[in-house]
């Protein structure tokens, strides 16, 4: 019985990841030292999206109807939801500063609570508890077509001004989507599925995508260490590309076991 | 105090990428129980969520209103169906069961039928031919619905290959791309979570 458990204490296999792993922390770390030293920050380029986010809260608030924001219907584990609570906070700081109203509602329970934590706590750094509502986030269920059937009610009848859909999305994007834009909202997705992007971008008007989504949080927040990330991001996006074209030349002249030094368990 | 939670989210985040190289049984057997620990959460934070959703209907179904009829039968279906489920279980033949059977499913599955109009809604918006991009869609859109169905082979025996290349050529590369991006944008989401960089999930600036 025991003669089957491993007791090896590094799986050799995954030696690469964690060469590439080690790779990316010296680049957030050399990054995080330019970041904190450069005077005007590091540049980011314009994402249209983030920049129409004031423009639609800001009509939201100008209309007296809420801004409805979607995190998704992943869970925890997985990074676009991660991505969508952080930028939650950053959407609720803004909603809290221009005064208008927020509606969340949430497909699973942790991000729930999760969201509505950061959320209150953004109100507060706003100086506007006073204006926080219980049941502002809300969970709603953990099927996929009951909670499309509450969020679309919830769109046709209070009408937000904006619609706001950011995390990890399946089937219920374009239904969400389409009945946003039937009702006239202001709509900015930010989606990490391939397979939802084209309906995101079909349906409404700024889309974020892949990973633009994990960068939005770092581009609201302006903070130089969190761009200081974005900037580690592209480095390491260039030694990617530069791997895949020295594969591919490599594998022309022959060297074929280059597809084995990249593979992983 | 307030550095508690990133210092927990620190410890965790780190431990669970180092078992993630080493393949030791007994590292193997703290990942299964931080993920057994991580359904316990997730249990009490679904009966906070039922709760939190039960309270905000009840006050709306009090308070009345055109809309509070809808807020009765949530209250309502939510009871009965919780109550049942602790009482009964949810095995076959059971009241859980049969709703689930027999309400849940078929009104899932026409929620999902809907999804061809709402297809429909968004293909004729996007392939409207307003400038080059969209002509270009329009144009690939052709192409890859005369390549999908036999009358297409008819028209021109070249859709089907042409069709094939497209997916396998423009489309593969362009989602390998994005693939990248996102993967090295989960890493980076990541870290910057584990390593405190990024704080705002806790409503921080």
């Amino acid at each position: 019985m025991d003669e089957a458990l491993d007791v090896r204490w590094f799986d050799p296999s995954r030696l690469n990841l964690l060469i590439g792993l080690t790779l990316f922390i010296l680049f957030l770390l050399i990054n995080l030292r330019r970041a904190l030293r450069a005077d005007g920050g590091l540049y980011i380029r314009t994402l249209p999206a983030l920049q129409a986010l004031d423009e639609a809260i800001g009509r939201a608030t100008e209309m007296g109807r809420p801004v409805l924001y979607l995190p998704g219907l992943g869970d925890m584990s997985e990074v676009g939801t991660l991505a969508a609570v952080t930028i939650s906070s950053r959407v609720a700081r803004r909603v809290a500063d221009m005064g208008c109203g927020l509606l969340v509602p949430c497909y699973d329970p942790v991000v729930a609570v999760l969201i509505d934590s950061a959320t209150r706590e953004a109100y507060t750094q706003a100086g506007r508890i006073d204006s926080y509502r219980s049941g502002t986030v809300q969970y709603v269920a953990a099927a996929q077509f009951a909670y499309v059937a509450a969020v679309t009610g919830l769109m046709l009848r209070d009408r937000p001004a904006a619609n706001v859909y950011m995390g990890s999305w399946y089937a219920e994007s374009l239904f969400l989507a389409e009945t946003g834009n039937e009702t006239g909202a202001i709509q900015i997705a930010g989606c990490d599925q391939v397979t939802q992007l084209p309906f995101f971008v079909c349906s409404c008007d700024y889309t974020l995508l892949g990973e633009e989504l994990y960068a939005a949080s770092a581009y609201l927040g302006r903070e130089p260490v969190q761009l200081a990330t974005i900037a580690a991001q592209d480095w390491a996006k260039i030694l990617a590309a530069a791997v895949v074209v020295a594969a591919v030349i490599a594998t022309f002249f022959g060297f074929t076991d280059i597809d084995k030094l990249l593979k992983t368990s | 105090m307030r550095q508690g939670p990133f210092v927990l989210t620190f410890l965790v985040g780190a431990i669970l990428i180092a078992i993630f190289f080493i393949p030791h049984y007994r590292a193997q057997q703290v990942q299964t129980q931080l993920l057994d620990w991580a359904n316990i959460v997730y249990a009490f934070a679904l009966a906070l969520g039922s709760i939190s959703l039960l309270i905000l209907h009840a006050t709306k179904v009090r308070a009345g209103g055109s809309q509070a009829k809808y807020s009765l039968v949530t209250v309502a279906a939510l009871s009965v169906i919780t109550i049942a489920g602790v009482v009964q279980g949810v095995e076959e033949g059971t009241l859980v069961n049969r709703v689930y059977n027999a309400v849940n499913a078929p009104l899932a599955s026409t929620m999902f039928a809907l999804l061809a109009f709402f297809i429909a809604s968004a293909a004729f918006r996007a392939f409207r031919a307003r400038n080059t991009e969209a002509t270009l869609l329009l144009a690939t859109a052709l192409v890859m619905m005369f390549g999908r169905v036999s009358i297409g082979e008819f028209v021109w025996s070249g859709f089907p290959p042409l069709t094939e290349w497209l997916l396998d050529v423009p489309n593969l590369a362009a989602k390998r791309g994005v693939a990248i991006g996102v993967g090295l944008g989960a890493v980076a989401t990541a870290l910057k979570i584990i390593l405190g960089i990024d704080r705002s999930y806790m409503g921080k600036a």
